[in-house]
């Protein structure tokens, strides 16, 4: 007797949310089974890596291990967003206004959004924005980025409790899409759902970001949280749930402790290198298989790893 | 189902400060309003109360006693003042609120619970915190029972077991293991009588939603047996479903749980909440503050 899979019946499916324009347009999402579980349906799309870049010179922040890469275009968001999507194959492209934050820089909002517009101009793959969570400045920021961006369905992230109306207006004027983001909690992030459909942003513009724990920091927790959240989206046709979901991952893993020690300081930790990038990788992994549709990473070995098992389990 | 009243409580803004400036009247006309909204207890939440305890209880319980009739439930983690409570009542016999499962709590507060012939509620908290499932629950209340029974020979009607209420909209799976719990209930502690501090399910969502939310939950613990439930004593409708007054109600809710198809267009208002309402405190539906107008 061969070998049959139980198979589950799935009554709901995750919507697709179409990021960009052009050729290089970016469908997520559509999915009506548990990822990868391609034995009982469909899925329609893959799940796609995001490549970020910083809107500053992040020398200063970042490990040698995640520069080597990119040490030639470091302080140039433009030119670095261009490197990830020539020579690494980036398919969607993450502006990460850390130059924004109020407890830093805190660079004028106009600035940050000129540079913004630059990499947007600079690549024909679609563009995240992800702001810094401060809810008045990520305002500023992101109203201006959705005017300079207009036309470009671009997302804008991290659209929270405290500044939905203001961020979600801005997506709405300017026909960008809306990253919805929650604490790790499956009931917030339906209720942000709820609130940012109340306000008249479409469920086809509109994409979870439940925010990312990485490994051996709150992994597990996010983990839970997205499964929970697909659960809901295809087993109980949660309406409010069925949408494509993000992980901004390498944000998360390459500033933890273990992502940054060097060999001198933690030899028992093994090379400084393959550490950082297995960090990356297998968070992204796991986020996968829990059910993200994008995860944004950062280190070229990590990100290749991490194609390589997308191109396995699909 | 017999009704304990909550408000009495020193972290209510306006009584908790009549309990430190030892202002009886506000405290009393409390007491009479519950005893007139049809409480079977009155509950005097003094919170852990260190140093103060003693002298706190010994302060209120006579206040209280003073304009009331019914009995009294001392609720305090503080052992030394439940044993001044206890010494203070003098018109009926009070119920401790209560015992946790855990090794110093019962062999320090069985005791007194013996001597003074005090109903007490058995909190099925035990020594690693709060049980996971409804199995961890049944070993801990088999602890308690037999301990109580076996050990101080407490009649099992004196023993109001707690399993403990969670908020719908964090541990709504907590929810269910209670449910799952009160099934085996009467097995595990034939005898026993139980209770829950039902106003927890609602602890989070929005304060003008939390009725709806006890409401309905009181409806489910109904059906599964529960003996009592400390609730608030403002809630006119809670007390008249814990009365039985809405079995339309009642058997609506009992339709969700079920999982009969319900037809919402011939439905009033109301009736469409309370389904709504049960399905997301059954796991039907994921929770989320706007869940009545979705």
């Amino acid at each position: 007797m061969t070998f049959q899979p139980s198979k589950q019946v799935y009554s709901g499916k995750i919507r697709e949310v179409t990021l960009g324009i052009g050729d290089k347009a970016v469908t997520i999402g559509g999915k009506g089974v548990f990822s990868f579980h391609s034995f009982e349906g469909s899925i329609p799309n893959p799940p796609r890596i995001a490549m970020e870049v910083w809107d500053k010179d992040p020398s200063e922040d970042w490990s040698a291990a995640a520069k080597a890469p990119f040490s030639d275009v470091l302080s140039d968001p433009a030119a670095w967003a261009r490197k990830c999507v020539d020579a690494y194959g980036a398919e969607i492209i993450v502006v990460q206004t850390k130059s924004a934050d109020p407890n830093g820089d805190n660079r004028a909002a106009a600035e940050v959004a000129a540079t913004v517009k630059k990499v947007v101009d600079a690549v024909d793959v679609p563009v995240i924005v992800w702001g810094v969570a401060n809810h008045e400045k990520d305002v500023d920021v992101l109203k201006q980025v959705a005017e300079n961006c207009s036309g470009k369905r671009a997302a804008l992230c991290p659209v929270e409790e405290g500044d939905y109306k203001q961020i979600g207006a801005a997506c709405l004027g300017y026909k960008q899409v809306a990253v919805a983001s929650s604490p790790i909690d499956v009931n917030l992030a339906k209720q942000l759902n709820i609130l940012l459909g109340n306000l008249g942003v479409s469920q086809d513009d509109l994409i979870i970001d439940p925010t990312t724990g990485g490994l051996g920091y709150g992994l597990e927790y996010t983990y839970s949280v997205m499964e929970r959240i697909v659960q809901a989206a295809l087993t109980q046709e949660d309406d409010k749930l069925q949408q494509p979901i993000i992980a901004n991952v390498a944000n998360e893993t390459w500033k933890c402790k273990e992502s940054n020690l060097s060999a001198e300081d933690a030899p028992e930790l093994g090379d400084p290198t393959k550490r950082g990038v297995l960090m990356e990788a297998i968070t992204a992994v796991d986020l996968l298989i829990a059910g993200a549709d994008v995860v944004v990473m950062r280190h070229p070995e990590a990100v290749k790893l991490v194609k390589k098992y997308i191109a396995k389990m699909m | 189902m017999k009704l304990i009243g909550e408000n009495l409580n020193i972290m209510s803004i306006k009584y908790g400060a009549a309990l430190k400036a030892r202002d009886p009247k506000p405290l009393q006309e409390l007491a009479i309003f519950q005893a007139k909204a049809g409480m079977d207890y009155v509950d005097l939440n003094i919170g852990p109360a260190g140093k103060t305890g003693v002298e706190l209880m010994s302060w209120l319980v006579p206040v209280i006693e003073e304009v009331v009739d019914v009995p009294l439930a001392l609720d305090t983690s503080n052992i030394k003042a439940i044993e001044a409570g206890l010494k203070a009542c003098k018109k009926n016999k009070p119920l401790i609120n209560s015992i946790m499962v855990r090794p110093e709590r019962m062999e320090a507060l069985l005791p007194l619970a013996a001597e003074y012939d005090a109903e007490f509620v058995g909190l099925l908290w035990g020594p690693e915190g709060m049980p996971r499932d409804e199995n961890e629950r049944g070993a801990l209340c088999a602890e308690l029972v037999f301990k109580a029974t076996g050990e101080f020979g407490i009649n099992p009607e004196r023993i109001y077991v707690d399993p403990i209420q969670t908020p719908v909209n964090v541990q709504q799976i907590q929810i269910m293991s209670v449910l799952e719990f009160m099934k085996m209930f009467a097995d595990i502690a034939p005898g026993c009588r139980s209770t829950i501090g039902l106003s927890n399910v609602s602890n989070g969502p929005p304060d003008h939603l939390r009725p709806i939310l006890n409401q309905v939950m009181l409806i489910i613990h109904k059906r599964h047996g529960l003996f009592s439930a400390i609730v608030d004593c403002y809630d006119t409708k809670l007390h008249e479903i814990a009365r039985g007054k809405h079995p339309n109600l009642e058997a609506l809710v009992h339709k969700v749980e079920d999982g009969q198809a319900i037809d919402m267009n011939p439905l009033t208002d109301e009736e469409r909440q309370f389904v709504k309402t049960a399905k997301v405190i059954l796991g039907q539906s994921l929770y989320s503050d706007s869940w009545l107008q979705i």
